[in-house]
């Protein structure tokens, strides 16, 4: 039993970090019915924003959380929503009557871009150019572990679910009274008309890109808060799992989203528990859910939000 | 304004003029030839690095490609193969079997190379091993430890695979057993977790070291495999906790080991983790830090600090300036470098230019080798495998690799 | 803004273009006769050297001519010639930077280099200031047969030496020289209207072309003087571009995105590992490989249908993501089941293939000229090709071909006509994935082995990006993507490192300016180019595949 309920609180605090993701996926696909490739990119370049901004802090600073978190969590937020922007601008806006092959591509290339460009040029605290390998990532939070019953919970682990969530709240409730937020669903429902409606679709359609890359950004920062490092390539499985968790709760529902998330996330780690050999295809198990949902409910769990396209 | 057709014909007369002009009187530039030997230029032959220079094992190659370089550099201050200048061929197999074959085929059609150091990965290895030895290129490794790249599939009639390969570092069914006898007698260990990271050389040294520890009446409770490039071991962690092992024995590399155990610590197992020389990299401790401490690795050869060749290796490592450390298989890299350059020396001199016949001649050399070398004694036996069979057990102690125990294994 | 400047500099020139031209002519001819840099340091082509234009200095040189344009009045003239003298910037400017670069600055750059830039740049001006082009003719007058068919060859000889020369380059720097000047000559060319007349002469003589090129393909073994190197490249290029056909079936011509298309390539190539008999495989048999061909084809195939089936009725988008799922399965479940696939280690040493007597392994004397071993395997690689390209070429301009343009235009429409789509979206996936198997299971024995790093995601964009880069809807298309994909890194190898950063950034750059490929079927490029307003479309002068019957 105890297992069970541990493995449900690795499940979860895995699931918070997916759902964080996957809202940004899910967002961007209701609005223009494009899948981000370059999304899982933007979550590891926060991560290495952040990272670079802690490591040229003064050592007072870095050893006290509650300046370097705030200022990490900045960094990253700028940088990543930046770059999303960016590549909304130049390379995603020119395609969109296109066919959807071009923006897919294009946002493969921009993945693939986006890795090397980290891979290559990063600047490591020891002068180097390029982060090859794994890259130190500081705690932030650091502390005993706390003793829940017969759990344990890492702080950090907390820390990731309690954001998490806070977010996704906060997410939630400017979609559904804020007149921007109010717009975003017009325009993820009928862009045309929205537009008629007088609704700058143009500019809805970067505070998507934004708040997506936003979150991804800080889920990033927290990734590397848990496993005390970071790599280029933890973008691309982590994109992976998120998008399937966004299909999964109802592609373009941003609650969808977040569900989807804590499924994919309890799923993936009862199946290493309890399935023999289960942690060999622990990578396979939020495809086989991809797919199953697919096949049986397309629409996924909670029913999907996107304007059909012509 | 309209030209008038007139023009075409002085165009067409200009136009053939300029192509015409295209051909021309060849030259030499430059200076002529290079080097002094005696007023004579010297022959150009290669040494090979098969090695990968990219990716995440990019420090091993780095550090291998360089010890190669360090001492091929040697060799020809000392112009130890008369008459003969060596040049490195570096090429990236980006730790991936097809692109080690490719790179294979390059080498193998390259008529100057006489021999080639590779590689890092025993998968990588299948690979390159037949191509090279269509060639009769002598190959010799710094670092593959999987038993069938010498003696084949078949534990009960060993049989050499190949005549042109050599390699200076142990093998898995060494290095494991003499990990789990060091499991089993130095640290009482009778209820173990093995973990590998599915790869050849992981899951080979657990197999092996599963064998020798159920030999000594041990146990391994429970056998988990993760995923290279896995950062997040909660699941498989909280799995094994209830099971209360007294040892998590890693196949694998350090970027997951360093994370293993540090969340293995985090969720509160005290065990320490003990893994091969995948793990024997200071990043390990860097990146672990406390949850580190007591951690144990096996590695070929005994330490570098007690051996005047591995002290001398070092310090020529660290005056030519390298941008990267030699990294664990720096030191086999550099002997097997002089393996193959101390093959050349008897066999190239008189020579003109390197025949089919002329590397076999290398090879037959290579046989023979017998020298002390950075990680100790250099030779090989009848498949190919080094003769040395010292090993050392390293304790991670006060955030360093200390040796604990250097033994030959029997 | 810019145009408007343009448009001023054009009129300032126009007037004194002619000397101008002849000028910037003379500049070149002189300048690549002479040194480009002042002293040895190792740069390629013997460039301290006056009095024959070594190395890349050959380049501008061809390039030259292009200044007749100035004054013989050819359609297409102002932009074919501005590309080629373009070309000539480009290549002398690259060469002045690389030079500086590798010499420690701009004093290692000798006056030869300047002048022949300076010529390069006054030739631009002068052919800029041309009057706008009369689009070139779509038909042409027929020349007498012989010259017709002489002309034909002389461009097939000339591709096997372009190819020949190219492959023989050592150097990175020089290689890039070489390619720029191909690029832009090319371009030039087919601005001029030259490929469209080559297609002319090609659809009026299709039997001897088919033949000629043949010939010029089985030609290539005979120029490599035994050595193995590039047959093996090229036989990995000809697998790897039998692939890239087959998924231009499913991507190119039933417009279904596939992201894990190299799982079928994969199945083939497991089914050609372990029913070759290799040494260290988990399944022991000796099997005639006709038969392997076949159900390694045939097993994909399936694969391709137990996919396809619950998940072709899905939206575009998600069509890809479950494919790529389904790729991902494939490489994990490669690397699990031990007891198949002998896992990480994968299927090593799978011995050559055998017919009778002959030895695939061995090298043969044919003709007096010694082909190496890895010959026999391009030859075979050949065959399983033209076979792809006869199966494309016929699906093409079958109906079902026609159903299957239908669809990807417009699903709904297409099922209002009759046409039952489902179906027709399962056979081209059956059909792309049989293409894959087969390719797959020859490669076995071309790589000698199989592992499952082999099957990443990346290798599924790599079979799209050859499909969608070269130009999808044709064969020539996926045939150069392919051969640029895999010939480039090779070449390339100075610039290994940001290879892939490189790769990135064209896929980017391509889906923007030119989506439709290098070498597009002409539908495909007013499908796309459309979009950019009616005069786009009526102004750019027709693509026109180089060898091949794909345009439709």
């Amino acid at each position: 039993m105890t297992q069970f309920l541990q493995q449900m609180v690795n499940g979860v605090v895995l699931g918070a970090m997916y759902g964080l993701i996957a809202l940004g996926y899910t967002m961007v696909y209701g609005i223009i019915q494009l899948i981000n490739f370059a999304h899982g990119e933007i979550f590891m370049v926060g991560a290495f924003a952040g990272l670079f901004t802690y490591a040229r802090l003064p050592p007072s600073l870095q050893a006290n959380p509650l300046v370097a978190l705030p200022l990490v969590m900045l960094t990253a937020v700028v940088v990543s929503v930046g770059t999303s922007l960016m590549t909304e601008r130049l390379a995603y806006r020119p395609l969109r009557r296109a066919s959807r092959l071009a923006p897919l591509i294009t946002a493969i290339g921009i993945s693939i871009a986006l890795q090397e460009a980290v891979r290559l040029f990063y600047p490591l605290p020891n002068g180097q150019l390029g982060a090859k390998s794994p890259v130190s990532f500081p705690r932030l939070v650091s502390g005993a572990n706390l003793e829940l019953g017969p759990v344990t919970v890492a702080r950090v682990s907390l820390f990731v679910v309690v954001v998490a969530v806070g977010l996704m709240l906060a997410l939630q409730a400017f979609v559904r009274t804020t007149r921007t937020g109010k717009a975003m669903r017009a325009t993820a429902q009928d862009p045309d008309t929205a537009r008629l409606m007088g609704i700058d679709t143009d500019r809805i359609i970067v505070v998507t890109f934004a708040i997506g890359a936003a979150l991804a950004a800080v889920a990033g920062v927290m990734q590397g808060m848990r496993f005390v490092q970071v790599d280029f390539r933890i973008g691309f499985i982590a994109g992976l799992k998120a998008f399937t968790a966004a299909v999964l709760g109802g592609i373009g529902n941003i609650t969808g989203a977040v569900l989807g998330g804590f499924v994919l996330g309890i799923v993936e780690v009862m199946a290493t528990q309890y399935v023999p050999r289960g942690s060999q295809w622990k990578d396979v198990w939020a495809f086989v859910v991809l797919i199953a949902v697919l096949v049986f409910r397309p629409s996924g769990l909670l029913g999907e939000r996107v304007a059909a396209r012509a | 304004m309209q030209p008038s057709r007139f023009w075409r014909y002085p165009a067409l007369v200009v136009v053939v003029a300029m192509l015409l002009a295209a051909c021309g009187r060849d030259a030499e530039e430059g200076p002529t030839g290079g080097g002094d030997n005696d007023g004579e230029p010297l022959k150009t032959v290669k040494i090979g690095v098969v090695a990968p220079l990219s990716g995440g094992l990019s420090a091993l190659g780095a550090g291998i490609k360089n010890s190669v370089d360090l001492a091929i550099r040697q060799a020809n201050e000392e112009n130890k193969v008369k008459g003969w200048k060596i040049e490195l061929a570096a090429e990236d197999d980006t730790a991936k079997a097809e692109v080690g074959a490719q790179v294979a085929t390059k080498l193998a059609s390259d008529s100057a190379v006489a021999g080639v150091v590779g590689t890092l990965n025993s998968s990588v290895a299948l690979q390159v091993q037949p191509i090279l030895a269509r060639e009769n290129i002598v190959m010799v490794s710094p670092a593959n430890t999987g038993v069938e790249l010498t003696q084949g599939t078949d534990p009960n009639n060993k049989k050499r695979q190949f005549d042109n390969y050599f390699r200076v570092s142990t093998t898995d069914d060494v290095q494991g057993p003499f990990a789990a006898n060091f499991a089993t007698q130095d640290l009482n260990a009778k209820n173990v977790v093995t973990i590998h990271d599915k790869k050849t050389y992981g899951q080979g040294l657990v197999a092996a070291f599963t064998g020798q520890l159920t030999k000594n009446g041990g146990k391994v409770v429970a056998a988990e495999t993760i995923n290279p490039g896995d950062q997040d071991f909660a699941a498989v962690l909280t799995k094994i906790k209830p099971l209360n092992p007294d040892l998590i024995y890693y196949g694998g590399e350090y970027p997951e080991a360093q994370l293993l155990t540090s969340q293995a610590k985090a969720q509160g197992i005290k065990a320490p983790l003990m893994g091969g020389d995948g793990i024997y990299d200071k990043t390990y401790i860097e990146t672990a830090k406390e949850a580190a401490e007591g951690d144990y690795c096996t590695s070929v050869g005994a330490p570098t600090e007690d051996l005047d060749s591995a002290a001398e290796f070092v310090d020529s490592y660290q005056a030519a300036g390298f941008k990267e450390d030699f990294a664990a298989y720096g030191a086999y890299a550099y002997d097997a470098a002089n393996v193959i350059i101390n093959a050349m020396a008897k066999v190239l001199p008189d020579a003109q230019a390197i025949t089919p016949d002329l590397r076999k001649k290398i090879v037959d050399e290579v046989e023979k080798t017998s020298f002390d070398g950075a990680t100790g004694k250099v030779a090989f036996d009848e498949f190919g495998d080094t003769t040395t069979k010292v090993l050392t057990v390293y304790k991670v102690t006060n955030q360093e690799w200390k040796a604990a125990k250097t033994d030959e294994f029997k | 803004m810019i145009s408007i400047v343009a448009q001023q500099v054009r009129r300032r020139v126009a007037p004194v273009r002619v000397p101008l031209g002849a000028a910037g002519a003379l500049l070149i001819v002189v300048g690549s006769l002479t040194p480009w840099a002042t002293f040895f340091f190792g740069y390629p082509g013997k460039v301290t050297l006056a009095g024959f234009p070594g190395g890349a200095r050959l380049y501008p040189l061809l390039l030259a001519p292009a200044a007749v344009l100035v004054v013989v009045d050819l359609a297409g003239r102002r932009r074919g010639g501005l590309t080629a003298a373009l070309g000539a910037v480009a290549v002398v400017g690259w060469n002045v930077l690389a030079i500086a670069k590798d010499g420690g600055g701009f004093g290692a750059v000798a006056y030869g280099g300047w002048l022949a830039l300076a010529g390069a740049g006054a030739l631009a001006l002068a052919l800029h200031s041309l009057p706008a082009d009369r689009p070139v003719a779509e038909s042409f007058g027929r020349l007498p047969a012989p010259v017709e068919l002489l002309a034909l060859a002389g461009s097939l000889g000339l591709l096997l030496v372009v190819v020949v020369v190219g492959l023989d380059i050592e150097e990175s720097s020089r290689f890039v020289s070489f390619a720029a000047f191909v690029g832009f000559a090319s371009a030039a060319l087919q601005r001029l209207g030259g490929f469209a007349w080559l297609q002319s002469v090609m659809e009026r003589h299709h039997r001897v072309t088919i033949a000629a090129a043949a010939l010029t393909a089985l030609a290539f073994p005979f120029t490599q003087q035994g050595s193995s190197y590039w047959l093996r490249v090229f036989a990995s290029i000809g697998v790897f571009a039998a692939a890239a056909i087959g998924l231009n079936v499913v991507v190119g011509l039933a417009g279904l995105l596939d992201l894990g298309y190299v799982a079928f390539f994969g199945v083939g190539v497991y089914v050609g590992a372990l029913m070759g008999s290799a040494g260290r495989t988990t399944y022991q048999g000796e099997w005639p490989f006709i038969l392997v061909i076949i159900i390694g084809a045939a097993v994909a195939a399936v694969f391709g249908v137990v996919i396809g089936a619950p998940t072709l009725r899905l939206r575009g988008d998600y069509l890809a993501i479950v494919t790529l799922g389904f790729g991902e399965i494939f490489r994990i479940a490669a690397n699990n089941l031990d007891w198949l696939t002998r896992g990480p280690n994968g299927i090593a040493g799978v011995p050559d293939l055998a017919l009778g007597n002959f030895s695939f392994g061995d090298t043969h004397e044919v003709l007096g000229f010694s082909l190496p071993a890895f010959a026999n395997y391009y030859f075979l690689e050949l065959l399983v090709l033209a076979g792809a390209i006869v199966v494309f070429t016929r699906l093409n301009d079958s109906r079902i071909g026609r159903a299957w343009v239908a669809i990807r235009e417009d699903e709904t429409a297409a099922a209002a006509m009759g046409i039952n789509t489902w179906r027709m979206k399962l056979l081209a996936f059956a059909i792309g994935a049989f293409l894959a198997g087969a390719a797959g299971t020859v490669n076995a024995h071309v790589a000698a082995s199989v592992s499952p790093d082999s099957f990443t995601f990346l290798e599924s964009i790599l079979l799209l990006a050859a499909v969608v880069l070269g130009g999808m809807g044709t064969v020539a298309g996926a045939l150069l993507g392919s051969a640029a994909l895999f010939i480039l890194p090779e070449k390339l190898r100075a610039f290994q490192d940001i290879r892939l950063l490189m790769f990135g950034l064209a896929l980017v750059l391509m889906m923007r300016f030119r989506p439709e490929g290098i070498v597009p079927s002409r539908r495909r490029q007013r499908e796309l180019h459309d979009e950019d307003g009616g005069a786009g479309a009526m102004s750019a002068p027709p693509a026109a595949p180089v060898a091949g019957r794909g345009a439709s």
